[in-house]
């Protein structure tokens, strides 16, 4: 497969510092957890060498972004260098001044917003109590002031039975278009918490038919990339393609073909180190200003042998032997594998439909994914 | 007399991908278009010193089997920039 001549996107965490602690962040306790933010004008000479390598998208997560006193400093660095960008956030630093900024730029693709409940006691038993208020009002000041945003449902063992409520109050009640789902991976906080976080069995099946029947209902207005409403429609997808009904062609099947973010962009760390991803945040490749950024993304070992993981099937791994999904499965996450076995080129256990099987699962009626 | 030389927009950025391909990407709208590697090539000469007569000249330098009509062609691309805002023109007195 072709490589592009230079990342189009790169993600970073612009701050390792937060106002929140979430009982499932991906961030703390994990490699990405690296200790002081760079002062701006490192973030700026940085972006000086995107510009210069076409680079068109940035990333702005952590840490929460809006807590950084210099963000406009940072996202002007941005605009002068010819990229949009996006932030990833809690919500609750959000200021009408801030927005107002935003919009000005006319190069901020969106604002992401988490917001887990449809009423406190959901949203508050992970992000700390009044942080929904505040989440909510931080959404609503930015889409009061024009600024594009976006949500993303975090699904956990507190929230998994308020999931009508939350299409509820985001499609109807505030009317966005659409919102995202996912589910707390067990990286950083969330391995921690996992007892107290994490989806049960019994939580998965509840989410995966809730989420399907909330998607027909509004029209197709809830996504998912990852998370039980992604996993609903990808086991289904496998099911169908063993059972002779369904071709399944991109990405490769029976191979390590989960994830293809690194043949697109790269991430930062907080304390400047480059990585794969920011869930791989563990396999430093250089850092920013030092080293080369087109050398790195060309050349380095660690990122090539990441690209050839595609090349590995299924088959050599003991975890997959006897299972008759293997010619339909891509593996999923690495960030995910590596948290839970300590292998990037491992299959994730997390995501396995045997195993789910195995453990009293089962796939929700295939009718609601009509 | 005036001579109107075309000059590529300096926001808009050109990202070369995979081979001789690219797009143009424009950071205000997000908007991005494809680039053939002539469509690279002629973009590379909007730097408001070449005419699109001397940028099709430069075409047939470079190029092999550069077809008879290709100054038209060139004019339509370089209009259609210009239609898009990619693209203006810088006059020389």
């Amino acid at each position: 497969m072709q490589l592009m001549r230079t990342p189009k996107k790169i993600d970073i965490d612009i701050t390792n510092r937060c106002n929140l602690r979430c009982r499932y962040c991906y961030h703390y306790e994990s490699a990405g957890d690296a200790g002081g933010d760079l002062p701006a004008s490192e973030w700026l000479r940085f972006f000086e060498e995107l510009n210069r390598l076409a680079v068109t998208e940035v990333t702005m997560a952590g840490g929460e972004p809006f807590i950084r006193e210099d963000l406009k400093e940072i996202i002007g660095g941005i605009v002068r260098n010819r990229m949009r960008f996006q932030i990833l956030s809690n919500g609750t630093l959000i200021t009408d001044d801030m927005a107002d900024f935003l919009v000005s730029t006319k190069r901020c693709n969106y604002v992401q917003v988490s917001i887990d409940g449809s009423v406190p006691d959901s949203h508050d038993a992970m992000r700390g109590k009044g942080s929904f208020s505040k989440a909510l009002q931080g959404l609503m000041t930015l889409r009061r002031r024009g600024v594009r945003t976006a949500v993303r449902v975090t699904i956990h063992r507190k929230n998994v039975r308020d999931l009508e409520g939350i299409a509820k109050l985001l499609l109807e009640d505030i009317g966005l278009s659409s919102f995202g789902t996912n589910s707390a991976g067990a990286i950083g906080l969330c391995r921690k918490n996992a007892e107290m976080v994490q989806l049960t069995t019994e939580d998965r099946i509840l989410a995966m038919g809730t989420l399907l029947r909330l998607t027909k209902k509004y029209d197709g207005r809830i996504n998912a990339m990852a998370g039980p409403l992604a996993e609903a429609r990808g086991w289904w997808d496998m099911e169908e393609a063993r059972n002779g009904k369904k071709e399944l062609t991109a990405p490769k099947r029976g191979y390590l073909t989960g994830c293809g973010c690194y043949r697109e962009h790269l991430a930062v760390r907080a304390d400047g180190v480059i990585t794969p991803c920011t869930m791989l945040s563990h396999i430093e490749l250089g850092r920013i200003n030092r080293d080369d950024l087109v050398t790195v993304w060309r050349d380095h070992e660690a990122l090539n042998a990441l690209r050839r993981r595609q090349e590995i099937p299924l088959s050599r791994f003991s975890f997959c032997e006897g299972c008759s999904y293997l010619n339909y499965c891509t593996g999923s996450c690495p960030g995910l594998s590596y948290a839970l076995t300590g292998e990037v080129n491992h299959p994730s256990p997390d995501s396995c439909l045997r195993k789910f099987l195995a453990e009293g699962g089962r796939l929700p009626d295939r009718a609601l994914l009509c | 007399m005036d001579v109107k030389n075309p000059i590529a927009n300096p926001l808009i950025v050109l990202r070369e991908e995979f081979d001789d391909w690219a797009i143009l990407f424009d950071p205000d709208t997000g908007n991005a278009f494809g680039l053939n590697p002539t469509g690279v090539f002629i973009w590379k000469l909007l730097d408001g010193k070449h005419d699109t007569d001397a940028i099709v000249g430069r075409l047939r330098e470079e190029a092999e089997d550069v077809p008879e009509d290709a100054g038209e062609h060139a004019r339509q691309f370089i209009a259609s920039l210009e239609q898009q805002g990619l693209v203006g023109y810088e006059v020389q007195t």
